[in-house]
């Protein structure tokens, strides 16, 4: 049985924000915005360990993220906005002129022998 | 205070503490402990800490418990089973009305949570309508939780100057408005422009990627202090003094109060204004691209 898609829940954060003074060309924030925190247990289900690299698909697009075991709900995962979730989200506004940048549902894979 | 889909501890950092929750004033002059906040979110977040109640909902289901909040407050009877499935119960719900009509002035602080979600609009109407709603039984009202930077400063700024807050087109040398057509992200994503100019933002950080393919293809110049996604992406980056630090200028509170900001230092860079103003000189001096009255009489 194929298990159920995740929703993922860009965030923002009050480091990746400084980085708006800082500037974003350095290895911290990399980092950050690649980060996916996901519940231990989602990770379980789907055989992915802590600190796997991981593929994000949704219907729009594709990502790499670092996955990590985090105090989050079942079901969601979190990553503070950047170009990896710009990858991810729809252009449609449904009129509004605000995209959708929270709530997708994705699939993940863990990505083996990259190396 | 209700926060809703938003996270000011790690957004808004001073919110709490200049602003919203902590300060002392004259109707609440024990600060924290004359007031009553109630954080709304699908995760336990780090402004739960600050919270007196947290209430966790279910993702996409803001708008009905919204409805469900304001059919309470009218006294409406309300489907339990349809309150269930907003991850929350009848009683939390019953619970916040007390509170909410209890208030001596209320506010909902509404974020990205709210807005950037399934609903979109319809939430932040929803969250609208409901402060209006109490206002028959206390003073309440509500208040984006707007971006970092000065965001509001923008929407005041066009406001004023148009009548509308932001997907402004001046085209026809007359403002209209209308989200969906004449927004940033719709324009960028159908490719109706061939030119942008992007001041002291990143959407190539934060935009979708269809509307940041369009920035590649076409004209972008970017005023920035710094290297950014979208100046890499750029046709020309014009590197400007920081506003507040190197520049002075004008930010605005999320409550729309406006801050003169005194720069410490000095820049060897232009500001914002300056650039835009010699820009704005400089297509001034070219002729224009449409017949003037001048030209057509001088034709018939």
């Amino acid at each position: 049985m194929s298990l159920p898609r995740l929703l993922l829940m860009p965030i923002r954060t009050s480091k990746q924000g400084q980085q708006v003074n800082i500037g974003k060309d350095h290895d911290d924030y990399l980092t950050m915005t690649t980060t996916l925190t996901v519940h231990p247990d989602d990770l379980k289900e789907r055989n992915i360990p802590n600190g796997a690299r991981v593929i994000v698909r949704t219907d729009h697009g594709e990502a790499e993220f670092v996955c990590t075991e985090g105090k989050v709900p079942r079901g969601m995962a979190f990553v503070p906005y950047g170009p990896p979730t710009c990858k991810l989200m729809g252009g449609d506004t449904d009129g509004t002129g605000m995209p959708t940048s929270k709530g997708w549902e994705f699939d993940m894979e863990e990505v083996r022998n990259a190396e | 205070m209700i926060y809703w889909g938003g996270n000011p501890a790690e957004c808004h950092p001073r919110h709490f503490t200049k602003y919203s929750l902590m300060p002392k004033g004259k109707f609440t002059p024990n600060g924290r402990k004359d007031r009553t906040m109630v954080l709304v979110d699908i995760r336990e977040t780090a402004s739960a800490k600050a919270a007196d109640i947290f209430l966790q909902i279910r993702p996409g289901k803001d708008f009905e418990a919204l409805t469900a909040l304001r059919s309470i407050v009218k006294g409406k009877r309300v489907d339990e089973s349809a309150v269930a499935e907003t991850g929350l119960t009848m009683e939390q719900l019953n619970d916040l009305v007390t509170r909410m009509k209890k208030a001596k002035f209320g506010v909902i602080f509404f974020g990205m949570g709210l807005s950037m979600t399934r609903g979109k609009h319809l939430n932040s109407a929803a969250a609208m309508t409901l402060a209006a709603e109490l206002n028959a039984f206390t003073k309440f009202v509500a208040m984006p939780m707007r971006g970092h930077g000065n965001v509001t400063g923008a929407d005041v700024v066009v406001r004023y100057h148009t009548g509308y807050p932001f997907g402004v087109n001046l085209s026809r040398g007359y403002p209209r408005f209308n989200p969906g057509e004449f927004s940033t992200v719709d324009v960028l994503v159908r490719g109706d422009n061939d030119a942008t100019i992007i001041i002291g933002a990143d959407p190539g950080a934060t935009m979708p990627q269809p509307a940041i393919d369009h920035l590649a293809r076409t004209n972008t110049i970017v005023l920035d202090p710094k290297v950014t996604h979208t100046s890499r992406l750029s046709k020309v980056h014009i590197t400007t003094a920081a506003t507040g630090i190197s520049a002075p200028g004008t930010a605005y509170r999320m409550d729309e109060i406006p801050m003169t900001l005194r720069p410490p230092l000095k820049s060897p860079y232009p500001t914002d204004e300056e650039v835009l103003r010699r820009i704005s000189e400089a297509v001034a001096r070219k002729a224009a691209w449409y017949p003037t009255p001048e030209a057509l009489m001088a034709t018939a």
